[in-house]
C-alpha cells in the first residue's frame, strides 16, 4: 500500500475555485474541475525527488516576494528551524517552481558543519506561479512551505 | 491620484502614513477618494468605483496614460453600465500600494500589446453594471420596493411611484451590499456612450502646457540628478573621481551603482554640468568591439546556416519550387530603432522613515513598485508608486524599469529628501530598449497562371521575449518575432517560415507595434513583387488568398477608398497593403508624387480598421493618424547604429524623426467595426503603412527599395 503523500495544497484563490487537494492512499480523489497542469507537473517533480514520502507542510520558512518585476532574478531565503547537531540537523533544501520547464530550481545538500539551515539565493522564475520550498531532515521526515508570487508581465508583447 | 496639480501652496493636504501619527507633508492634491467633506472614506461600490455625496463619480483606472486615451477610455467603459451622470465623472489612478495590500484587486495594471481596452473591457464593464444593481438595490431596499421596478438613468435612480433619489445619496448603503457575482451587461446596440467620443480627460492640459509629468513634480527639498550609464551594454563602472566635480556650484553629492553614476545637484542643468565634467572609467568587456558591420555579418549567419528552427511548415515548398513556372527572391533589412519618447527616462523618489515614494509615467505601476521595493528592501506595503501620464510610452515605460531603481537608489542614498532622476536626451538615445535589427530572406513560387503556389520566409534577427519571459521561446521559435509570418492569413498551400535567433548585446525591447513594423515590410512588399513577376495588380493578386478573412474586409476599403480600380492622376502613384496585428485588422493605401527623382510627396495616407467595437471613436482616429506618422517616421528617417560597442547617435540632430512639415496633407481613417470583438487600436494602424509607401514608391520609380530608412536610398519626403 502507498503511502499517504500529502504536500502544501495552496488554498482557494479568490475569484477562482481551486480546490484544496488532499491525496489518500493510492486512490485518486474526484476534484471539481480538471488537474491543472502546473499541479500535476509539481507533483511529479516532487515525487521524483521524494518518492512516496510524506511531505508535511511546516519548520521551513519560505521568503518571497509577493511581486516582482521580472521573473530574472528573484531573491528568494529558505530557513528551517533545526539545532544543526549530528543528532538533529537538515540534510537538503530544496526549491520547486511548478511552472517552470524543470520544476526543481534549487537543491542543496548541508550538516552540521554549516551551523545555520538557511539558504538565499536569486532565482528566475518563468511566470506567476506557486513556489515550494522543501526540507529533509536527518531523520528523513520531509517539510515544506509554500508562497505564490506575481511577475509583472512585460508590456507591448 | 489624479495626475493633476502638484503644487505646494495650494491645498496642501496632509498624508497620514500607516505607521506614524504625524504628518508627512508632500503637498500634492491626494485623491478624490479621500476627499469627502467630513474627512471620512467617500464609500466604494465595487473597488472600481467611489461615489461621494455629491454625486462625483470617482472611476479607477488601472492602466496607463500615455496619450492613447486609455484614462478616459476605461471611464467609458464603466459609466455605460453604472448609468452615470457622465458630467460627474472623475477618473483617478488606482493607487498601487493599495492594489498589492488588496491582493492585486485592480488586476492587470501593464499597459502594452494594446490590451488597455480590449483585456480590461469585460470586467469593467462589470464593475460598473454591479454598482449600478447595488445603488437600485440599496434605494429600493429604502423604498420597500423591488429593484425590478426602479429605472436609472444620469445617476438619478427613480420609481413609478413618484420615489426619486441620486447615487451620491444612497452610495453608503450600497457599499454595504454584496457585489452581484455575475451582473449582466448590456447588448452593444444599447450603447450610449461606448462609441461615441466624450471630452478626453488628458486633453486639454496637455495642449495649454498645465499637463504635470515627472519631472514637474515640485517637493519640498527636491533636489535633480543626472545619470550616465556605460555606454557598451553590458560593461561595468571601472572607477570615478567625485572629487573633480564635488565643488561644483550647486552639487550635492555623487551617486554610483553597478554600471552607472549619477550626479545629485540643486537643479539638472548643474547635476548633467557636473557629470560631463567628472572623470569616469569603464570596465566595457568584450562588447566593445561589436558594430552594426559584425552584427550584419552575425544576421547573415543566421540566414545562411543548413538548419533553422521551423515557426510554421504548410505543405510542400520544395515541391511547390520544384514545380514552379517562376521563383523569385528577396531580402529585406531593417535596423534597430528607438522609442525616442517626448519625455525622457524620469523618476522621482523619496525615502524617509521606512517609507518608499516613487513618481514615474510608468506603463505598468505593479513592475515599478515591485522594482523599486526590491531596489530599496523596502517591503511592498511601504512603497507607494503614484502614477504620472507619461509623455509617450510606446513599450519604453513598462517592462525597464532602471531609471526607477536608479532613482531609489539615489534616494536611499539621501534619506528625507526627494529626487528627481532625469535622464539627458543623449541618455535616452544611447540606453534604449531598441526595436531590434533583422534580415529576412524570401522566396516565392509562382505557377504558369501566375497563382502564388508556395513560399519560404526565413528571419534572423533578435529575440526580444528571450529577455522578459524566455519560456515562451519553443524549439527556438520566437513567438512574436515571428508574428505576420507564421501567423499570415494568406491561404498560400505551400509555405515555411523559419526563425533563426541571433542575439546581440545591444538591448532589445518592445517598440510600438513590435514586430508588426519590420516583418510587414518583408511580407507585404515581397507579395506586390510576387504580383509583379505575375503580371497581376497587387491588390487583386491579394484578394483570392484572403477569402473569409476579415483582412479583406479592410484591404476592400482601403481600395474602395482610393478608387483603386481607376488609374490614378497623372503624376500620383499607389501602394497597398494589409496588416493585422494584436487584435485588430488594418489596410493602407499610400498615394505619392515624385518631385525630382528623390523628393517624395507623401499626398494621401488612408488606413482602414476593424478593431471589432470601438470604445471612444476620436481616440481610435487619433491613434490611425499617430500610427501614420510613427510608421513614415520610421520609413524615413530613424536607425540606431552600433560602433565600438556602443550606439552612436545621440539627439534627434543625428536620430531624426517625422517633422510636423513633411506629414501628409490628408490621413484618412476608415473605420470598420464588424463588431463581436475588441481588437487593439494602439499599435495596428501601424503595421501596413510603411509597405504601401514603399509600394508606392515602387510604383512611382520602378525602384525596389528592401531596407530602411529611406534616406540612406538618396530619399527625403516633400515639405
Amino acid at each position: 500500500m502507498t503511502a499517504v503523500t500529502t504536500h502544501p495544497a495552496p488554498p482557494p484563490q479568490a475569484g477562482r475555485r481551486r480546490v484544496l487537494r488532499a491525496i489518500a492512499a493510492g486512490a485518486c480523489v474526484a476534484l471539481a474541475r480538471p488537474a491543472e497542469p502546473a499541479r500535476e507537473h509539481l507533483e511529479l517533480a516532487l515525487r521524483e525527488t521524494f518518492g512516496q514520502r510524506p511531505i508535511r507542510p511546516g519548520k521551513v520558512r519560505l521568503e518571497l516576494p509577493k511581486l516582482a518585476e521580472s521573473g530574472n532574478v528573484v531573491p528568494v531565503t529558505i530557513s528551517v528551524e533545526s539545532p544543526m547537531t549530528e543528532r538533529d540537523h537538515v540534510k537538503s533544501i530544496y526549491l520547486f517552481a511548478e511552472k517552470n520547464p524543470l520544476p526543481r530550481i534549487l537543491e542543496v545538500h548541508i550538516g552540521p558543519h554549516n551551523g545555520r539551515a538557511q539558504v538565499a539565493s536569486r532565482v528566475r522564475l518563468s511566470t506567476s506561479q506557486w513556489v515550494t520550498a522543501v526540507a529533509v531532515l536527518s531523520d528523513d521526515s520531509v517539510w515544506s512551505a509554500a508562497r505564490e508570487i506575481e511577475v509583472t508581465v512585460s508590456s507591448c508583447g | 491620484m489624479t495626475a493633476q496639480s502638484f503644487e505646494q501652496t495650494r491645498r496642501d493636504f496632509l498624508v497620514r502614513t500607516a505607521a506614524t501619527t504625524g504628518a508627512l507633508v508632500i503637498g500634492f492634491k491626494l485623491p478624490a477618494t479621500v476627499l469627502a467633506a467630513d474627512g471620512a472614506q467617500a464609500p466604494e461600490v465595487t473597488h472600481w468605483i467611489v461615489i461621494q455625496p455629491d454625486d462625483t463619480v470617482v472611476i479607477r483606472i488601472a492602466r496607463s496614460e500615455l496619450g492613447q486615451g486609455t484614462f478616459t477610455g476605461l471611464a467609458q467603459l464603466v459609466a455605460e453600465e453604472l448609468e452615470c451622470d457622465w458630467s460627474k465623472v472623475q477618473p483617478e489612478y488606482a493607487d498601487v500600494n493599495e492594489h498589492v495590500r488588496r491582493n492585486r484587486i485592480f488586476k492587470d495594471m501593464s499597459t502594452g500589446g494594446s490590451r488597455g481596452i480590449r483585456d480590461s473591457q469585460e470586467y469593467v464593464r462589470k464593475a460598473g453594471a454591479a454598482a449600478r444593481e447595488m445603488l437600485v438595490a440599496a434605494a429600493a431596499q429604502q423604498w420597500g420596493v423591488a429593484a425590478a421596478e426602479c429605472k436609472v438613468a444620469n445617476s438619478v435612480i427613480s420609481h413609478p411611484s413618484g420615489k426619486r433619489t441620486t447615487f451620491g445619496k444612497v452610495a453608503a448603503a450600497a457599499s454595504k451590499l454584496e457585489v452581484p457575482a455575475d451582473p449582466k451587461l448590456k447588448d452593444p446596440k444599447d450603447w450610449k456612450l461606448i462609441g461615441t467620443s466624450p471630452a478626453r480627460f488628458d486633453i486639454p492640459d496637455k495642449t495649454t502646457g498645465k499637463q504635470i509629468y515627472t519631472a514637474d513634480v515640485r517637493l519640498p527639498g527636491l533636489v535633480h540628478a543626472s545619470v550616465v550609464q556605460c555606454p557598451v551594454f553590458g560593461g561595468k563602472l571601472k572607477s570615478h573621481d567625485p572629487s573633480k566635480v564635488s565643488a561644483m556650484r550647486g552639487v550635492k553629492r555623487v551617486v554610483a551603482g553597478e554600471d552607472w553614476v549619477a550626479v545629485v545637484a540643486d537643479n539638472w542643468w548643474r547635476a548633467n554640468n557636473a557629470l560631463k565634467a567628472m572623470p569616469v572609467e569603464w570596465n566595457v568587456g568584450d562588447n566593445g568591439n561589436v558594430s552594426s558591420e559584425s552584427i550584419m555579418q552575425f544576421l547573415r549567419t543566421g540566414i545562411d546556416a543548413n538548419d533553422v528552427p521551423v515557426a510554421r511548415k504548410d505543405g510542400d515548398v520544395q515541391s511547390a519550387f520544384a514545380g514552379a513556372q517562376k521563383v523569385i527572391e528577396a531580402e529585406y533589412y531593417t535596423p534597430y530603432l528607438n522609442h525616442a519618447t517626448m519625455e525622457p527616462q524620469t523618476a522621482t523618489a523619496l525615502y524617509k522613515d521606512d517609507r518608499l515614494d516613487v513618481w514615474v509615467g510608468t506603463q505598468n505601476g505593479e513592475a515599478t513598485i515591485a522594482a523599486a521595493s526590491e531596489t530599496a528592501g523596502v517591503p511592498l506595503e511601504n512603497v507607494y508608486v503614484h502614477k504620472m501620464h507619461a509623455g509617450g510610452g510606446f513599450g519604453r515605460r513598462g517592462p525597464h524599469q532602471e531609471y526607477t531603481k536608479q532613482a531609489v537608489k539615489i534616494a536611499m542614498a539621501m534619506p528625507g529628501i526627494p529626487v528627481c532622476l532625469q535622464w539627458s536626451r543623449e541618455e535616452d538615445m544611447r540606453q534604449g530598449r531598441y526595436r531590434p535589427v533583422g534580415i529576412i530572406k524570401l522566396r516565392g513560387a509562382l505557377d504558369a497562371q501566375g497563382n502564388w503556389v508556395g513560399w519560404h520566409a526565413r528571419q534572423a534577427d533578435q529575440s526580444i521575449i528571450v529577455t522578459v519571459r524566455p519560456t515562451m521561446i519553443k524549439d527556438g521559435v520566437d513567438p512574436i518575432n515571428t508574428r505576420c509570418f507564421a501567423d499570415n492569413p494568406y491561404a498560400v498551400p505551400n509555405f515555411t517560415n523559419e526563425y533563426a535567433m541571433r542575439n546581440t548585446h545591444v538591448p532589445p525591447g518592445f517598440w510600438r507595434a513590435v514586430a508588426h513594423t519590420n516583418n510587414p515590410l518583408a511580407r507585404e512588399c515581397f507579395i506586390d513583387e510576387l504580383a509583379l513577376a505575375a503580371g497581376k495588380d497587387p491588390y487583386q493578386f491579394r484578394r483570392p488568398l484572403l477569402q473569409g478573412k476579415k483582412d479583406l474586409g479592410v484591404l476592400d476599403a482601403v481600395a474602395k477608398a482610393a478608387n483603386w480600380a481607376q488609374k490614378p492622376a497623372r503624376g500620383v502613384h499607389r501602394g497597398i497593403a494589409v496588416v493585422d496585428s494584436y487584435g485588430s485588422f488594418t489596410a493602407s493605401v499610400v498615394e505619392i508624387a515624385m518631385k525630382g527623382d528623390n523628393t517624395i510627396d507623401v499626398q494621401r495616407v488612408i488606413v482602414a480598421i476593424d478593431c471589432g467595437y470601438i470604445c471612444h471613436r476620436d481616440a481610435v482616429v487619433a491613434q490611425v493618424q499617430g500610427g501614420v506618422i510613427w510608421g513614415l517616421s520610421s520609413a524615413m528617417h530613424e536607425e540606431i547604429t552600433i560602433k565600438d560597442g556602443r550606439v552612436e547617435q545621440s539627439n534627434f540632430s543625428d536620430y531624426p524623426v517625422l517633422r510636423l512639415a513633411e506629414v501628409p496633407p490628408k490621413i484618412e481613417t476608415i473605420l470598420v467595426p464588424s463588431g463581436g470583438f475588441w481588437g487593439g487600436v494602439g499599435e495596428p494602424p501601424i503595421g501596413a503603412v510603411i509597405p504601401a509607401l514603399c509600394n508606392a514608391l515602387f510604383a512611382a520609380t520602378g525602384k525596389r527599395v528592401r531596407s530602411l530608412p529611406l534616406r540612406h536610398h538618396g530619399f527625403t519626403y516633400a515639405t
